[in-house]
């Protein structure tokens, strides 16, 4: 036996997973190779150190604080979420869809009824992010704080780039690119309201 | 104070926190070995050790009985361990080398450096992470190679490969 089929032959005999007629070949080997002899044999040692170190380690510091911690913010959490369900279940339903239909990605643009234009796309919006804005004033006070303030820093990088966009618009309306720019920063703000209507949901 | 085991997951599957520390208190060395020799990296073992608990925690509604609670756990914190090592590949911020087989086998610090010095947990801490993980979860905890392959999503010849390897770069090891 050499090389890699070696090995291979002789871990597989150390662990008992050999086939009958292979286990009979590699002792027939054995017999006649101290090397192989030898390899076994620590094979076996080390295998059987392995299985005696120790099974329990105590840790350095004490980690219940921390694992304490993060399952009571986990509470928390799913009562602010059991407050959120029944207050935004009918909203979630009805603003998404509201904000989504005219905020889908502009392979959709086609299937916008006819007659509703740039326009009627932008009122929509304003429409419905008052409306998510709205449910998310009324209910802002059974967030924690800390989720409150990652929103409204969003929300207000989210809005300063509309506020550019609708600027920049006004300049030249007929642009393709800046009604983009437009179109992209409400479909992040309708996501990000929606996300928190989904989770507050959830 | 010695508590029924039983009746302690009962309680803490009712939301009782006192009774889940108890549970922590039984398991943390257990758990904490166990991730210790899965990521060789202290301050990694002691947050994966927390990420286990919490997720035993979240998940402990759906612990029926069926198995030992203690290997429930276990199987969750070998998950808990894989996945985290999953993530930070993607995050790219792994900082551990062991990743590259030929770590053991080229000249290194002074641990690896001091020949007989190298005990056996020193030796399995400097292996490359597929091969440590696959022997501690073998030859340590005892895991046939099938369960193994269900753990960690990989093939069963590739955890007998690995299992070869860790072995053949440790006798190398512990022979200098």
């Amino acid at each position: 036996m050499t090389g890699p089929h070696r090995e291979t032959k002789l871990n597989e005999y150390v662990d008992g997973t050999l086939a009958a007629h292979d286990r009979a070949s590699v002792e027939a080997h054995l017999a006649d190779c101290a090397a192989c002899r030898a390899a076994v044999a620590e094979l076996r040692s080390l295998s059987a150190a392995a299985a005696s170190l120790p099974k329990s380690i105590e840790p350095g510091r004490d980690l219940w604080a921390g694992v304490e911690t993060r399952i009571a913010q986990r509470a928390t959490w799913n009562v602010q979420r059991l407050q959120w369900r029944a207050a935004l279940a009918a909203a979630a339903a009805v603003v998404i869809a509201l904000g989504l239909y005219r905020l889908l990605p502009p392979s959709t643009a086609p299937y916008r009824p006819a007659g509703q234009g740039w326009a009627a796309v932008q009122a929509d919006f304003d429409r419905t992010t008052s409306e998510l804005g709205l449910v998310f004033a009324a209910e802002r006070e059974r967030l924690r704080p800390e989720t409150v303030l990652l929103l409204e820093r969003n929300l207000a990088i989210i809005d300063a780039a509309m506020a550019e966009s609708r600027a920049a618009m006004a300049r030249d309306p007929a642009s393709v690119e800046l009604r983009g720019l437009f179109a992209a920063a409400a479909r992040q703000k309708v996501e990000l309201l929606r996300w928190v209507v989904r989770v507050a949901a959830s | 104070m010695h508590s029924d085991p039983t009746d302690l997951i009962h309680r803490a599957q009712q939301g009782d926190r006192t009774a889940f520390e108890a549970l922590y208190r039984a398991h943390a060395g257990r758990v904490y070995a166990l991730c210790l020799r899965l990521t060789a990296d202290r301050a990694l073992a002691e947050e994966r050790t927390q990420d286990a608990f919490v997720r035993a925690w979240e998940r402990l509604a759906t612990f029926r009985g069926e198995s030992a609670f203690s290997s429930w756990l276990h199987r969750l914190t070998v998950n808990e361990v894989l996945l985290g090592r999953r993530a930070e590949r993607r995050r790219e911020q792994r900082v551990v080398t062991s990743d590259d087989p030929a770590a053991l086998e080229r000249p290194g610090g002074a641990d690896a450096s001091s020949g007989s010095a190298l005990d056996l947990e020193r030796a399995v801490a400097a292996l490359p992470a597929g091969a440590r993980e696959v022997f501690v979860l073998h030859d340590v905890e005892g895991y046939r190679h099938e369960e193994i392959a269900e753990l960690t999503g990989i093939a069963v010849g590739t955890s007998k490969a690995q299992l070869f390897r860790a072995r053949r770069l440790l006798r190398e090891a512990l022979n200098r």
